[in-house]
């Protein structure tokens, strides 16, 4: 299948989503009116890619601000991909972020609560 | 017309420490041009970036609660105004308020919401966000008002301040005040 390559705006990440490696990589700030839909997009590939490949997948975040609809879109996103670890699958997210703002860290640690596949919260070496 | 008096408007400004406001209709990308506005003010003011973006994020909880109601209940551009204040008051911090026309009923479910909520502490307002978030999409359309104002109340320094006055039409004009 497909790859996904959806430019960043000053409202919503950069997202790409490679199937061959599978790599989905998200990256700078969300606050877009209709999380709903925007995440929409990336929902169906994650589905599609959990369904059809059998390979591991890796999720590469640099997200900074995101407002609370797109939250709920993170977290149907780690929703699934908790479920894909639990039947066996090989799942692991890095998130980094720039230490000099620790909202981002609070932000991540709250995602990787919920979580039981291997979730790291790594300063950026961007920095 | 009555003159309107600009030096007075403005020495109220400079009293009250603000830096940003606004009142009028609000459409989505004036939401983000006046939201960058507030980040380079925040810079400028040599906000840490934490709370810079704890400002930046209750401006933009706010002001999507507000699009969303009014959407929600087919305002016209007029009734969907917004008037949005940030200032920093004199122990230096940030106060962000927005307000908005509501249907009476609304406003008074709001203020029961935000007294609920302030009567929370920090850890009861992870558990209630945590559980709004667990929440099908639809129970936070009914109010627009669901896990946005959970997130603002847990930012605030200090717990909401919410204030109802009546307007025309069986309306009334509702407003939130937090402290960053």
């Amino acid at each position: 299948m497909k790859e996904l390559n959806i430019k960043g705006t000053q409202s919503t990440p950069e997202i790409s989503a490679r199937w061959d490696d599978g790599v989905l990589s998200m990256s700078g700030d969300s606050y877009p009116e209709n999380s709903f839909e925007f995440f929409g997009e990336v929902i169906g590939w994650l589905e599609e890619y959990l369904q059809k490949s059998e390979q591991a997948l890796h999720l590469e975040l640099r997200l900074i601000y995101i407002n609370t609809s797109s939250v709920k879109a993170m977290m149907d996103i780690f929703d699934l991909c908790e479920e894909a670890f639990g039947r066996g699958r090989a799942v692991r997210v890095n998130w980094y972020y720039d230490p000099r703002n620790e909202r981002v860290l609070d932000l991540a640690d709250e995602f990787k609560e919920d979580c039981s596949f291997p979730f790291e919260i790594t300063e950026d070496a961007q920095h | 017309m009555e003159a309107i008096d600009l030096f007075g408007l403005r020495e109220l400004f400079n009293r009250c420490r603000i830096l940003l406001c606004f009142n009028g209709p609000i459409s989505r990308s004036l939401i983000e041009e006046i939201g960058n506005a507030l980040r380079n003010y925040l810079q400028a003011d040599q906000a840490h970036p934490s709370s810079a973006m704890d400002v930046f994020s209750v401006y933009i909880e706010l002001t999507q609660n507000i699009r969303h109601y009014s959407t929600s209940r087919n305002y016209d551009e007029l009734a969907g105004s917004a008037t949005v204040v940030v200032a920093r008051d004199e122990r230096g911090f940030y106060v962000v308020q927005a307000g908005n026309l509501v249907e009476q009923e609304d406003g008074e479910l709001l203020l029961a919401k935000v007294g609920e909520l302030a009567r929370l502490d920090k850890t009861q307002l992870k558990a209630a966000y945590k559980e709004q978030l667990r929440k099908p999409r639809s129970s936070d359309a009914v109010s627009g008002a669901g896990l946005g104002l959970i997130d603002v109340a847990r930012k605030s320094a200090e717990p909401l301040v919410a204030n109802l006055s009546p307007a025309s039409d069986g309306r009334a004009f509702f407003s939130l005040r937090a402290v960053i």
